[in-house]
């Protein structure tokens, strides 16, 4: 009764005040508007789990903490020494990239404050308060022009390299090793070579085994290319700079210094930045002006590619692409309803008030968004297509109405009043089953879930709000202007026409008379869709739910081919450089992590640095003692002939044993120095340089003479160098590398554990994630919550399901005040479920947690279609099945297909997950219309059978 | 009453005869390693590896083995590239020499190399020759009768000696009971004793020379989630082998 005297109360007001409801609406919308623009979008995964999540906090804290968390990968492709001058070139440039673009504000507001410590000194006030402004200008002026890099890592930090090298190296590596370092003249220096390579990579089959060992041969591999070609030029009297002499003995020494790919074409800078990636203003602009400034380099590097990737790009990336998709799909949704309406009704004007109604309560549901949650997730961001879907059903009811009301001939308070009366009640009874359902979703600890019930089921009732408020508003006004025409012309014009399906009347009679027909197919059709349904599998690779499209997306599969390391990597913190060197010892003993990096790697325990002392001592001790020779004489011309011919051999077996050990990179690298032997011909580098040798014993000689007069001295004195003894400390660290592995504090420390392969093939994110959070629970990163996301989802997602079904069916069950009323209009949504997964499977799609949320959002939307046959069978009585289904039935079919054009634009969506989210609902309305229209027909023809 | 002892005593003695005398897991793990190690053996083998960066390499390679399994030889076919190349493996894979056709050398791998996977393949040296490791390193417990891949089926539990040095603290067979041969073994991670690291699958079970020999093995990596094929292209059993021909020296022939 109360529900009625509101209703018939709101149709006088917009029958006689509708200026004033007008001014009302138009205020509301401005106001929701505003909030509306401030909404901010995140597409990050944590943001979908429950805040208080250990997992989620451990993340927020990294990213937080560490700026390094937060990096814009460039990555530069092309020819080794041009891509490395390309990087010399951007890298100062990015580190001068600022951001100009807030300083007015800034400087706005630094004024203010200006003012007001003015007006406090003239009125003697509070020194706290002074001081507390002062510190506010102080904090604001550090954001004009402010500077968003504070480095650029593509290089090893070789300054500390070259002091603390030795001190770097394993025990057992140093003894293998130390007769490398140990006499600088080139005679020597091979002979060396051959003697640790023979104890080192022939003597013990684990050298090559595993990741860290197979990079560390192809690194000094590498060094002996360089050296060979390098020789190879002096002996055939080619000039050579002392640099390039001195960059030999260094990638001897320390290997290639730049952050190149295995073959060489690729080399990546990171560029860490002052902001996190959190702050969505700086993370925009940062992108931006790197990318611009690569452009404008490539224009000097013809031939060369580059892009950005890492979590700053990619997440710009999908800001820019996901709004622009969002944009584009809701507007051809839009279009698409419109026209559909416009055909149904054949009529422009009442689809045109419907579509503006429905914008307008989009505004003020995404107000309302703002004001509730804050912003958007990668789910909330679907809102205003789920909105846009079950919006338009609200109008449609109200203006068929209210329509139909004038064309009978009622004055515009009559038709209005009783607008509300017929439709109005149905509208909010409808909207309400489908908001609760929505609301249901709450239960949910995932932060994604939560706010996808929140935000739709406050969306859905602005929505309402805004139909019940405005739209009878703008019915008004278009009557008035229908009568002064009518007045005027004195001629009528068309309301409304009649446009009852009737082939759905007569579907639905023919099989309700043949009820044990339409009973019996629907039961096998349904088995054979649960049986699908229970077919499908989850899709465990998440990569499907991104854009391929996307650059930085791309390029992280360039990464993980040319650099053979994904970029999805897990993390977690400990608060001392013990517990990290443990922890990373234990990650780097399972099959499943490829590479550790942590704090440890510069700096070994006190035991391991006592223990690599003596050696070092000793290697120091030989070095210093040994002679540089500035002559190379022909004797040692011919036995340097023959440790060359022994380093083939070398390289050769070790060739040989890394193909049978399916080691690809060492024989590939091997194939660079001595050919590769299914492809007979030249590509041998050692057997050129004999030859260089022999054509001319003395010009070699000479050359050799030359080339050791710069590298002998060189080496010795970087080997010297870098057999420093002194224990390395925390405090002996370069900042570089302390900001790579620790917080500004220095008290936190940051250990990052790289899977062995790709994630997303094989089930490889289970094992490693079951693996590393075996070593430690505190682990966090992209695996981690990924898996994280899945449990969270699964749980709740099932809870979600389970509850929304008793929910609606006791609002059914109190609406309908009958049981087996209720009972009959859920059939077809269950069933629907059901069809809807079945013929996911059928369609050769998989289960994502984007198609999950599906699940529980279909029953809100599904029961709608039962609950409105079922109320129209109830008051039309009995064998009225035709009149139902071809009045009730066509209304149920529009609604359904608006619904369905809604979550189809997302078909177009450049996100896969979303196209998986519209799909699925696009697939399960359709669905649950079916179900309705084929099965309920059998069972009221069942019961009125039975009556009879 | 007389009637219901005597039928009693009869069952008893029935049942003694019929099941005290049943296999233990000791008896059947004797049997199953004369099937899996005979006493001499040639074999032709194809193995297909996956290398490090996810692609198939196939070998073929002969090998020989003696005293049931404590020498064996192996010396590549198949790739051109690695053919005539020899592995010598002595004293249950505790030895193992490497013959280099392209430089005409020999060289030793450190001991510790059994552990290591053979040739990229997810068997490590000692799964190809660790002799009689299954009754000398192991303890075995007969477990609850299974069927597996289709054959009834022995189920043994093989636990590590503790002055044993090999490397899977525990595995599982099953053994077919009509021939003995393990038909799948589950090896046990020394880091996670829970955890299957890897199964071996032996199938077309033929009769070759009197002993049941399976022409296919698939040995799964759980962990790489990687697995090795071979495939038996010829097999002869109780052949002559000469002890010279497992040296270092006849490596190079």
């Amino acid at each position: 009764m109360w529900r009625e005297k509101i209703l018939k109360k709101l149709a006088g007001w917009h029958a006689l005040h509708p200026w004033r409801m007008l001014a009302v609406v138009l205020l509301v919308t401005i106001i929701m508007a505003g909030a509306a623009g401030q909404l901010k979008l995140s597409m990050r995964t944590s943001d979908l789990l429950p805040e208080k999540d250990p997992m989620v906090v451990q993340y927020n804290k990294v990213l937080k903490e560490f700026k390094t968390a937060s990096s814009l990968i460039v990555v530069v492709q092309g020819e080794e020494s041009r891509i490395k001058e390309f990087a010399e070139k951007i890298a100062p440039k990015i580190l001068d990239v600022v951001d100009s673009s807030q300083n007015k504000k800034w400087r706005e507001e630094i004024e203010k404050l200006e003012i007001k410590i003015e007006k406090l000194k003239t009125r003697n006030g509070r020194e706290e308060d002074i001081e507390k402004y002062q510190r506010e200008i102080d904090d604001m002026r550090s954001h004009i022009d402010k500077v968003l890099f504070q480095r650029v890592d593509y290089k090893a930090p070789l300054d500390f390299l070259r002091e603390n090298m030795l001190m770097l190296v394993k025990e057992d590596d140093l003894k293998n090793l130390k007769d490398i370092f140990t006499n600088p003249n080139l005679l020597e220096l091979v002979r060396n070579i051959n003697d640790s390579m023979e104890k080192e990579y022939i003597g013990d089959q684990e050298s090559i085994s595993t990741r860290e060992k197979e990079d560390g041969a192809v690194s000094f591999l590498d060094g002996i290319q360089n050296l060979v070609l390098k020789l190879r030029k002096a002996a055939s009297q080619q000039e050579l700079t002392k640099e390039e002499i001195k960059a030999a003995a260094d990638k001897i020494l320390f290997g290639d210094p730049y952050a190149l790919s295995y073959d060489k074409t690729t080399l990546i800078l990171t560029a860490v930045p002052t902001f996190t990636i959190m702050d969505r203003d700086y993370l925009m602009v940062a992108t931006e002006e790197v990318q611009a400034i690569v452009d404008d380099l490539l224009q000097d590097y013809p031939g060369l590619q580059a892009g950005l990737t890492g979590s700053v790009a990619r997440e710009h990336d999908e800001q820019v692409y996901s709004q622009r998709s969002l944009g584009s799909t809701t507007l051809f949704a839009l279009i698409a309803i419109l026209i559909l309406l416009m055909v149904s009704f054949r009529m422009w004007v009442a689809p045109v008030l419907a579509i503006i109604t429905l914008v307008v309560g989009l505004i003020w549901g995404m107000g309302t968004t703002f004001f509730v949650v804050g912003s958007l997730n990668m789910f909330t961001a679907l809102m205003s297509v789920v909105l846009l879907g079950l919006g338009i059903d609200f109008s449609i009811h109200i203006i068929s109405n209210f329509t139909e009301r004038r064309a009978a001939g009622e004055s515009i308070p009559q038709a209005m009043e009783s607008t509300f009366l017929k439709s109005g009640k149905g509208v909010v009874t409808g909207a309400l089953t489908t908001a609760c359902a929505f609301l249901t979703l709450m239960v949910s600890q995932a932060r994604g879930m939560r706010e996808m019930g929140l935000v739709t089921g406050a969306g859905l009732l602005s929505i309402l709000l805004a139909t019940m408020l405005f739209l009878p508003t703008l019915l008004v006004f278009r009557a008035r202007l229908v009568e002064k025409k009518i007045n005027k012309r004195g001629k009528g014009v068309r309301e409304a026409k009649d446009i009852s399906f009737r082939f759905l009347g007569r579907m639905a009679e023919w099989l309700g008379k043949h009820y044990v027909f339409t009973i019996a197919g629907s039961v096998v059709i349904s088995a054979f869709l649960i049986w699908s349904a229970f077919q499908i599998r989850f899709d465990n690779n998440f990569m499907n739910m991104e854009p391929e499209s996307l650059a930085s997306i791309e390029l992280m599969d360039t990464v993980l081919e040319k650099f053979d390391i994904s970029t999805e990597n897990d993390f977690t913190l400990v608060d001392s450089v013990e517990k990290s060197r443990e922890l990373s010892k234990k990650f780097r003993d399972l099959s499943t992590v490829a590479v550790t990096e942590d704090i440890s790697r510069y700096l070994p325990s006190l035991e391991e640095q006592r223990a690599r002392t003596p050696v070092i001592e000793e290697i120091r001790d030989i070095v210093r003692e040994s002679e540089i020779q500035n002559i190379f004489s022909p004797q040692e011309m011919e036995m340097l002939k023959r440790e060359i011919g022994r380093l083939e051999m070398n390289i050769i077996e070790i060739q040989d044993m890394a193909f049978l050990g399916g080691r690809d990179k060492v024989d590939n690298k091997c194939k660079m120095i001595v050919g590769d032997p299914d492809v007979p011909g030249p590509g041998n580098i050692l057997r050129d340089l004999l030859q260089t040798m022999e054509s001319d014993f003395s010009a070699g000689a000479e050359g050799f003479s030359l080339f050791q007069r710069d590298f002998a001295p060189y080496f010795k004195d970087s080997v010297t160098g870098m057999c420093r003894t002194e224990t390395i400390t925390l405090a002996d660290l370069p900042e570089s590398i302390l900001d790579r592995y620790s917080n500004t504090s220095r008290n936190l420390f940051i250990v990052t554990v790289y899977p062995a392969g790709n994630l997303w093939e094989g089930g490889l994110i289970y094992r490693f994630v079951e693996d590393v959070e075996g070593v430690t629970e505190e682990m966090t990163g992209m695996p981690s919550l990924g898996l994280a996301l899945l449990r969270v989802f699964g749980r709740d997602g099932r809870k979600a399901v389970l509850l929304t079904l008793v929910i609606v069916f006791l609002l059914l069950w109190i609406d309908f005040g009958k049981l087996r009323d209720s009972v009959i209009a859920m059939i077809p949504l269950a069933l629907g479920i059901f069809w809807m997964v079945g013929v996911l499977y059928l369609s050769g799609q998989m289960l994502t947690i984007m198609n999950m949320m599906g699940l529980p959002l279909i029953i809100g939307i599904g029961i709608d279609d039962g609950v409105h046959i079922i109320h129209r069978w109830r008051s039309e009585g009995k064998g009225k099945i035709r009149t139902v289904f071809s009045s009730t039935g066509k209304a149920i079919l529009l609604t359904s297909l608006t619904t369905m054009l809604a979550f189809g634009s997302q078909f177009f969506s450049v996100f896969p997950g979303w196209a998986q989210f519209g799909a699925a609902l696009f697939i399960g309305v359709a669905a649950c219309f079916l179900t309705t229209t084929l099965i309920i027909p059998g069972i009221i023809g069942f019961i009125e059978r039975k009556k009879r | 009453m007389k009637k219901y002892l005597i039928f009693a005593i009869l069952f008893l003695i029935l049942s003694y005869v019929l099941f005290g005398q049943e296999l233990t897991g000791k008896k059947i793990i004797e049997k199953a390693n004369e099937t899996f190690n005979p006493d001499t053996v040639y074999a032709r083998m194809k193995m297909t590896i996956t290398t490090s960066s996810g692609k198939e390499r196939t070998f073929v390679y002969d090998s020989w083995s003696t005293n049931s399994g404590e020498k064996n030889l192996m010396r590549y076919l198949e790739p051109r590239r690695v053919k005539d190349q020899a592995i010598l493996m002595l004293n249950n894979a505790n030895d193992i020499w490497v013959y280099f056709p392209r430089t005409g050398r020999v060289r030793k791998l450190a001991t510790h190399a059994k552990k290591q996977k053979m040739e990229g393949s997810d068997f490590s040296y000692e799964d190809m020759g660790s002799g009689d490791a299954f009754i000398d390193d192991y303890t075995a417990e007969r477990l609850d009768d299974e069927k597996m891949e289709g054959y009834d089926c022995y189920k043994l539990e093989l636990t590590r000696k503790p002055e044993s040095d090999l490397s899977y603290p525990k595995m599982i067979l099953w053994i077919i009971k009509e021939n003995f041969v393990p038909i799948v073994i589950d090896y046990y991670s020394e880091n996670y004793p829970d955890r299957v690291e890897k199964r071996l699958v032996q199938s077309d079970v033929q009769v070759i020379d009197g002993i049941p020999t399976a022409k296919k093995i698939v040995m799964q990596n759980k962990n790489d989630n990687t697995q090795t094929r071979m495939e038996l292209l010829d097999v002869k059993y109780n052949l002559t082998l000469d002890d010279d021909m497992f040296t270092e020296r006849t490596l190079k022939k």
